[in-house]
């Protein structure tokens, strides 16, 4: 081997050492929770710290929605367990029962979550209602939506 | 081999991106005209978000060629600084604008669409946050170009910095799995259950082709100026302006 | 051939020696970037509020902003007295391969800015109403990442030192790079301080460097022969 040669394997196999290690850690870290993304199951069971912002996630449960002038209050599952989520303030167009929203807020001292602010989550489907209540019928949606949320 | 030798030589590359460009540019017009009437006024609307959602005919193609001129100049320029081919530095700096101008457009049009349908103009979400890091990297492609006197180091130096960005592309890609936020996830290229219904895709895929062909017109047309500039002083150069 | 690797080695640390030599001969400039570390973090009481559980909730992105832009003022130096007198073009000649040279240079910029903001960070964390235990966290994130922000910030120094007026454009150029870094950091902080597990955060931050350390010698030495020609 000339020297060139031998150069260039050695900044071909350092590089190659660099970038495994890098993905190896990458594939660790993602074992891991990056988010202070919570699910409602995890507020039930967990001891999760209070007076910090959390973000949660689950579906709009039908028939909780109560409002009250702009106060809103609803329950919100992840099919598992159910969290009451209290908002005050205007809700996006996508808000309904059945829905999939994210709220982010804090959880007090009773267990309920003051959210400061709520985001329908639009799923990525695109069609049009005929097609979307011909599925609704086949009972197919209500599963897609525990797979999705789960 | 042959091929590219010779439309890699400025001067041809000149003529044939000169007869090029209007072919391009008037298959852009059918495409969008086509792709826009199907999208406003054939496609229904959708079961959950109404008419609203006809935005994403713009927005989708406007996010994907923003991604893809990136690579396109990347790949442009990594060729520019390997083999030291002035036109592929060319082509990735005539580049740089016109994916700046796409993502943009992709981060008006998700804003213009995010406030009825999540309820808010703008969320600090990771697809949304890397679209502006994006737009800041071409902003900075296109402002380290334009600081050099010489057009040459310019080309190199912005190249680089091309190069080095392409780790923020994944970063961009793959966000949405990694944070698990507001944006939803990608919806055609799951091919096994396509989550669009047929008459939705269809413009869609139009407009995505429309936006792809308006990007080869721009970038022939702008680097064509490009490359009559740096040749100025060369004798077809000034032939071809004294015909005019 | 076994003098090559040794070479190489002892290229590496006269570089480190030599630039290390120089930082700390010029005192006001290895203070500069500490005293405005100091400054913009006591800023944020000032401005926003001394209010304790306030001062707590933005402690980790004022410490990790402030580190960031500390080391982006302090990036120039890595190159620009070099390329100045000429010694940076003398160095490009020798026969020592320009990425361990650039690797010696960054490491001597890193222990003169990235290490010194790590050691006065619990300080000024203490001042940010962060409580004791925590500090560890935070030293732990800076110790990880600022030689991550010395290495890409290597690249675009590379890129700009020959221009005039580099150092907006210097910023331009560098601050969208670095963001992922500062959400990984400034995440791992507060989530310690709200008694989270950052392991996931410190492993990303540690990918980061691993990468950046083995790719962007390579690219500040390519970017150093455009800048030089």
């Amino acid at each position: 081997m000339t020297p060139t040669q031998r150069q260039r394997l050695l900044v071909v196999s350092v590089v190659f050492v660099g970038i495994s290690i890098a993905s190896g850690l990458t594939l660790l870290a993602f074992k891991e929770n990056l988010l202070y993304f919570v699910t409602p199951t995890e507020i039930k069971t967990t001891e999760l710290p209070k007076e910090r912002l959390l973000r949660v996630g689950g579906l709009v449960v039908e028939g909780t929605v109560q409002r009250d002038g702009i106060q809103v209050q609803f329950d919100l599952t992840d099919t598992a367990n159910a969290v009451t989520v209290v908002y005050s303030g205007i809700l996006p167009d996508l808000f309904r029962e059945g829905q999939g929203i994210i709220a982010n807020g804090k959880l007090t001292d009773d267990g309920t979550f003051m959210a400061s602010q709520v985001l329908a989550k639009h799923d990525e489907n695109y069609m049009p209602p005929e097609v979307a209540d011909a599925l609704q019928q086949a009972k197919n949606l209500p599963e897609k939506f525990k797979e999705k949320y789960r | 081999m042959n091929f590219f030798h010779r439309f890699a030589s400025p001067r041809e590359f000149f003529r044939i991106a000169g007869y090029t460009v209007p072919w391009l540019g008037g298959a852009t017009l059918i495409l969008i005209v086509v792709g826009l009437y199907l999208g406003l006024f054939v496609a229904p609307a959708d079961y959950q978000q109404g008419e609203s959602y006809r935005i994403i005919f713009i927005h989708v193609p406007a996010a994907w060629m923003s991604l893809f001129v990136y690579m396109s100049m990347a790949g442009a320029a990594a060729v520019g600084l390997i083999w030291k081919i002035k036109l592929a530095h060319v082509i990735a700096m005539s580049s740089a604008p016109i994916g700046a101008s796409f993502t943009l457009l992709a981060l008006i049009t998700g804003s213009l669409w995010g406030k009825p349908m999540w309820g808010t103009w703008w969320v600090w979400d990771a697809r949304l946050t890397s679209e502006l890091i994006l737009l800041f990297l071409y902003l900075g492609i296109m402002a380290l170009y334009a600081a050099f006197e010489e057009r040459r180091s310019g080309q190199q130096a912005a190249g680089i910095l091309a190069v080095v960005g392409v780790i923020n592309i994944p970063i961009i890609h793959y966000s949405v799995q990694w944070w698990n936020t507001l944006h939803q996830g990608a919806t055609v290229t799951k091919f096994s259950a396509p989550s669009i219904h047929l008459s939705m895709l269809i413009p869609l895929l139009i407009m995505a082709a429309a936006f792809m062909l308006f990007y080869a017109a721009t970038v022939l047309a702008r680097a064509r100026w490009e490359v009559l500039d740096q040749e100025r002083r060369s004798t077809w150069v000034n032939e071809y302006l004294e015909q005019l | 051939m076994e003098n090559t690797e040794s070479s190489v080695y002892s290229a590496f640390i006269a570089i480190f020696r030599r630039d290390l030599k120089l930082a700390l001969r010029r005192r006001a400039e290895l203070i500069n970037p500490l005293a405005f570390f100091v400054i913009v973090v006591s800023l944020f009481p000032l401005g926003l509020s001394a209010d304790p559980p306030t001062l707590l909730r933005i402690a980790p992105g004022v410490l990790w902003i402030s580190a960031l832009l500390a080391t982006l003022l302090s990036l120039e130096s890595i190159f620009r007295s070099d390329y100045e007198d000429g010694s940076l073009e003398q160095l490009a000649l020798s026969h020592h391969p320009l990425p361990v040279i650039v690797m010696g240079k960054v490491a001597a910029h890193w222990c003169t800015t990235g290490l010194l903001l790590t050691l006065l960070s619990p300080a000024l964390g203490v001042s940010l109403a962060m409580p004791m235990d925590k500090l560890g966290a935070l030293v732990l994130t800076l110790i990880v990442g600022t030689p991550t922000l010395s290495l890409i910030g290597s690249i675009g120094v590379a890129l700009t030192v020959g221009l005039r007026r580099g150092g907006i454009l210097l910023a331009l150029l560098i601050l969208p790079l670095y963001i992922p870094i500062l959400i990984f950091g400034a995440s791992a902080v507060d989530m310690a301080i709200a008694d989270l597990e950052v392991a996931g955060q410190l492993y990303l931050l540690t990918a980061m460097l691993v990468l950046s350390l083995t790719l962007a010698p390579f690219a500040t030495a390519i970017a150093l022969r455009v800048t030089l020609e």
